[in-house]
């Protein structure tokens, strides 16, 4: 579909994920004239709602948005563009292999409520480590809606955000501030000892500092990805779970109607194959039928590896720049498995209240388990009892299977520590029997879930690679990793969303502050990219 | 009457014989505590078997700093560093590149032989061997000044202890874009990939990121490892001598050269002398009372011992306040190493390089491959020993003979993983003891079969006796793991990290400070200058 018929342009934005989108809609609504080039026949990437069976909908990857960031909604008036959010009173389900479960929820008293029977000093220390992982996180929420400095040749406004950011880590108080600089590059494991000794109330908090990586409990550096997942929203130590109504495709409708509102140019199937650029400079793009757009600024909404070993002319790029991003660690160690199921399953952990399960269903009954998988994970094998975040969200939102057979749920599933490349054998030859251990391992929380399962869908690390186009299956356009932070991320130099080439962006989630449904590198970059132009203009 | 110095150091390790050494040559009487009749701590000599003498627990010197070498004169001493030449990876049938020339690496320090040997495996390694070097030692020269700084407290309003900082800031933007990444990659990554970026060959990668995990509870793929790769490359330009190697006459030969300058600046050294407590008047460290009873007065007490031993154990309940103590007992130790002496009456013969050849006088890295050092590491965290664990193998011997008697040797093995705290199934090291032994003599066996032969006596330390003897926290070598969390402004506790504690008047300068564990100085140097800035004096 092309709408008018220019081809020149202010800017051009590769990738119609959800940051592209966002990209997209901030700068139309500033005034350039912006087009979105998606490859796939359907927008939103990563985001999307899938018909696994007649009238059953499920998200397709991503399931929750609670970390989508206010300011975004409120700038692109998401919610007149039809965004509704569902967010249910609990947060994380996690039914241990006893029969128990450790119920984290929204309101903290409550949860340390729940927590009494298991461990009293649990129950007592809950409190203040949420408080702890509200106030770190807040800091990491002002840093994230940051750009990043620039301290190769610093200017006024790097001095200025260095001031900033100085006072607000002051304003963590001296306490907090020690703890912040101690705790950031600490194994989850750790972080959550030194507050909880229940090994399930601890596995159920640090599971958020190993999702998506490719990292167990005890690696350096994962409670940075946990106060990272907690940033810039109100979840604290539970995390959030939010819901879109009518599933995540439904964000990503509203982010096009937005980005249409603005004026934005939306194209599917409309791969693009090269950047063109001319001394050091991005001109514009080639897409696979050969035609060519121009543009004052090229928008990468893809992942950085990809973008820089196979779009950038290597020449332009150079040889330092290029060896380095082709060393961009995308490790994916993520699967998806959706079900539709005949009724509701029932997890006896949850007893007789079903509202249990309207949260996140936390399958990681402690640390150690949860480092085991990721062992397989190291060796090229997917593990023998994966650890997994499923949700049923037509429990929470029915209008999901409402045109279905009546009592049908549909459940999501993200299964971690499945390694994108294989030791033995290819995830092609793998799927089915994969996606029966899921089953399986489900099955042994929620007795007779197997036996519901009507459709099923599995979605492998490969399939994100080749379907979204993910170097290594990685959701989060590489790794959460310290080695790939804030300053320093994607790369060290180019992590102010201006990379390789003047004119050239990225702002997608290879970005800082790093992926997850949060639209924050859109909404940063755009910003970069509004000043530049402005000042190109000038 | 109880005597009275200017300055009393707990503890008689290289780091406390350091500090005595400063606080010394600047004109304090200053005296050191040692509570085994041995001075030298982790880092001593002794005859555990007639005729035959062993550096007991650390083997190797890498990082002594030049500036004490050059300040306290330690070669007139006694100190003198023999070169280890090379490393020499044994590896199984089938283990070696495809086209022929055995099942081994061996890397020397003969930069071309090694590119040769390399290029047996890769050309492409060979060839980024090269630049890697040269990259490393640039790194090194960046770094280098850190381990003479004292960390600031980066919430503390006052921006003087601030400068270094400042000063390292503007040097670290001086750098070219590649090499800053390569820093912050080192201080972030792990080790195996760090390697990955310039490596394909899996034992000179895992050879590699064997040096990352020495003494750490952490795996060569666990994030935050890369940075010991650095440390081969400091001594490197050091200049003054080798930094890799073996004192002559062990280890203790470094420790009784630093004790000998130490006492002829004057400081007084006395052995079998364990400290009970450091006694506090009024919020102030005003002395130490022995376990003899004795009490020695002091204006300064300098506590070598890590920061547990420190804390927990020689200052009173109730001196300090609850959230510090809560503090010093989140500083994690976590000893992972363990170490096996053998006394044998020949050389081992590695079936894939047989013979008395040179590769036995280096270094012997038992690390085939990425995954045979990552598998180790699994086993130790769930609580098991290593039932193939890393060695790095040493026969003395070969460069000091006098170590043992005539045609005899003497054989140091470093092993990983020996975790202190085992699962509760395999009971205590007590236990534990001799099957760790037996683990680490079948995996030298798989190389070198004879092995079992040529053993005359057998001397295995876990983490525990390591504990027990050098009162090394959970046998940790390094006084507290050398965790990211855990170095620089963070260590031992975040707001202390500048050598004081909250006791007035009572100071650490051991291996829990900046800038870690190691036969470094750096933190008894440090210290010692600390102290006597505090104290209004010039250094000497």
């Amino acid at each position: 579909m092309v709408v008018g018929s220019v081809s020149s342009y202010d800017a051009i934005v590769i990738g119609g994920g959800h940051n592209g989108l966002v990209t997209a809609a901030y700068l139309g609504k500033a005034g350039l004239r912006t087009v979105v080039l998606e490859r796939q026949g359907r927008l939103g990437g990563a985001v999307g709602t899938t018909e696994l069976a007649p009238g059953a909908h499920v998200p397709t990857l991503a399931h929750t948005v609670g970390r989508l960031r206010p300011s975004v909604v409120r700038d692109l008036e998401l919610k007149r563009h039809g965004l509704s959010l569902i967010g249910p009173d609990v947060r994380v389900f996690a039914p241990g292999p006893d029969g128990d479960a450790v119920v984290l929820w929204g309101d903290a008293a409550r949860t340390a409520d729940g927590l009494r029977s298991r461990s009293a000093a649990d129950a007592e220390h809950y409190g203040a480590f949420d408080r702890l992982v509200r106030s770190l996180a807040g800091f990491l929420g002002e840093l994230a809606g940051r750009t990043p400095p620039d301290i190769g040749s610093p200017g006024l406004g790097d001095a200025l955000t260095g001031l900033q950011l100085g006072r607000t880590f002051r304003g963590l108080g001296r306490d907090d501030g020690r703890t912040m600089t101690r705790v950031l590059p600490m194994a989850i494991a750790d972080f959550v000892a030194e507050s909880f000794v229940s090994d399930a109330v601890q596995a159920a908090i640090a599971w958020r500092g190993i999702q998506y990586t490719a990292m167990g409990p005890w690696s350096a550096g994962t409670t940075a990805v946990l106060l990272g997942d907690s940033a810039g929203n109100d979840g604290g130590a539970a995390g959030q779970t939010v819901f879109v109504r009518g599933g995540p495709g439904a964000l990503i409708t509203a982010l096009q109607t937005a980005a249409l509102a603005n004026g934005v140019t939306i194209r599917s199937d409309a791969e693009v194959v090269s950047i063109t650029s001319r001394d050091g400079r991005a001109t514009g793009v080639v897409l696979a039928d050969g035609e060519t757009l121009d543009a004052r600024a090229v928008i990468a909404a893809i992942d950085p590896k990809r973008l820089l070993t196979t779009l950038v002319d290597p020449v332009a790029v150079g040889p330092n720049l290029l060896w380095r991003a082709g060393n961009i660690r995308t490790p994916g160690t993520v699967a998806k498995v959706n079900l539709v199921l005949a009724g509701p399953p029932v997890f006896p952990a949850a007893g007789d209240d079903p509202r249990l399960l309207r949260g996140r269903i936390l399958i990681a009954p402690g640390i150690d388990a949860m480092e085991r998988a990721h062992d397989a994970a190291k060796y090229g094998r997917y593990p023998d009892a994966p650890i997994m975040e499923a949700t049923i969200p037509s429990l929470a939102d029915p209008s999901l299977v409402e045109s279905a057979a009546p009592g049908t749920h549909v459940m999501s599933v993200i299964v971690q520590s499945t390694p994108y490349t294989l030791r033995d054998g290819s995830w092609d030859d793998a799927r089915e029997a994969f996606g029966d251990l899921v089953v399986k391992s489900l099955d042994g929380y929620a007795p007779g879930l197997a036996n519901l399962v009507t459709a099923r869908q599995v979605i492998t690390p490969l399939d994100l690679a080749r379907d979204v186009g993910l170097t290594g299956g990685h959701p989060m356009h590489g790794e959460h990793g310290l080695d790939q932070f804030f300053l320093w991320r994607p790369l060290l130099g180019h992590a102010r969303y201006r990379i390789a080439l003047d004119g050239l962006y990225l702002a997608g989630a290879g970005s800082h502050p790093g992926g997850g449904v949060t639209g924050q590198n859109g909404q940063n970059a755009a910003r970069e990219i509004v000043s530049d132009l402005r000042r190109r203009r000038r | 009457m109880a005597q009275s110095y200017d300055a009393v150091v707990i503890g008689g390790g290289h780091n406390g014989l350091v500090s005595a050494a400063y606080l010394a040559r600047a004109g304090l009487k200053t005296l050191v505590l040692e509570k085994r009749p041995v001075l030298g701590g982790a880092a001593v000599t002794e005859e555990l078997f007639p005729g035959f003498r062993f550096s007991v627990f650390s083997y190797v010197v890498s990082l002594l700093r030049p500036e004490i070498i050059r300040d306290l004169q330690l070669p007139r001493y006694g100190l003198d560093i023999l070169p280890l030449d090379g490393t020499f990876t044994p590896l199984r049938k089938g283990g070696g590149p495809k086209a022929g020339g055995g099942d081994y690496l061996w890397r020397v320090n003969d930069h071309g032989r090694t590119v040769r040997e390399l290029r047996r495996w890769s050309a492409s390694d060979a060839e980024a061997y090269e630049e890697y070097g040269q990259l490393m030692v640039e790194m090194a020269r960046f770094i280098k000044p850190i381990l003479a700084i004292t960390p600031p407290d980066i919430t503390s309003l006052d921006p003087r202890p601030m400068l270094p900082l400042a000063g390292l800031a503007r040097r670290f933007q001086g750098l070219p874009e590649r090499q800053q990444a390569v820093f912050i990659q080192l201080m972030t990554m792990s080790a195996s990939e760090f390697l990955d970026q310039w490596f394909e060959t899996d034992p000179l990668k895992a050879t590699m990121a064997a040096s990352g995990i020495i003494g750490t509870y952490q795996g060569v793929k666990s994030p935050g490892t890369a940075y010991v790769l650095l440390h081969h490359y400091m001594g490197e330009i050091d200049g003054a001598f080798r930094a890799w190697g073996i004192p002559k006459g062990g280890t203790g030969g470094v420790s009784n050269a630093i004790g000998d300058a130490a006492r002829a600046l004057g400081a007084e050294i006395r052995t079998d002398a364990p400290v009970a407590n450091v006694i506090v008047k009024a919020g102030r460290a005003v002395g130490v009372a022995l376990e003899s009873g004795e009490e020695i007065h002091a204006d300064s007490i300098l506590s070598s011992l890590d920061a547990h031993r420190t804390f927990l154990g020689l200052v009173e309940t109730g001196v300090l306040d609850a959230s510090f103590v809560e503090e010093v007992k989140r500083f994690k130790f976590r000893g992972s190493s363990g170490k096996v002496n053998l006394a044998v009456d020949r050389l081992p013969d590695f079936s894939c390089l047989p013979g008395e050849g040179e590769h036995l006088r280096g270094a012997i890295s038992f690390s085939p491959s990425i995954e045979a050092m990552e598998t180790a590491y699994d086993d130790a965290k769930y609580g098991n020993f290593s039932r193939k664990p890393y060695i790095d193998m040493i026969i003395p011997t070969l460069v000091d003979p006098t170590m043992a008697p005539p045609g005899k040797h003497v054989i140091s093995c470093f092993v990983q993983y020996a975790p202190y705290k085992l699962a509760p199934e395999l009971g205590t090291w007590d236990d534990q003891r001799e099957a760790f032994g037996d683990a680490v003599i079948d995996r030298i066996a798989e190389f070198a079969p004879n092995i079992r032969d040529i053993i005359l006596f057998r001397n295995v330390q876990t983490p525990l006796d390591i504990e027990r003897t050098t009162g090394l926290t959970e046998g940790n070598i390094f006084q507290g793991e050398l965790s990211l969390e855990q170095l620089f402004f963070n260590r031992p506790v975040p707001g202390y990290a500048r050598f004081r504690t909250p006791v007035r008047d009572l100071w650490l300068c051991g291996s829990s400070t900046h800038p870690g564990g190691g036969i470094m100085g750096a933190n008894g140097r440090i210290a010692a200058l600390e102290v006597l800035r505090a104290r209004g004096r010039k250094a000497a």
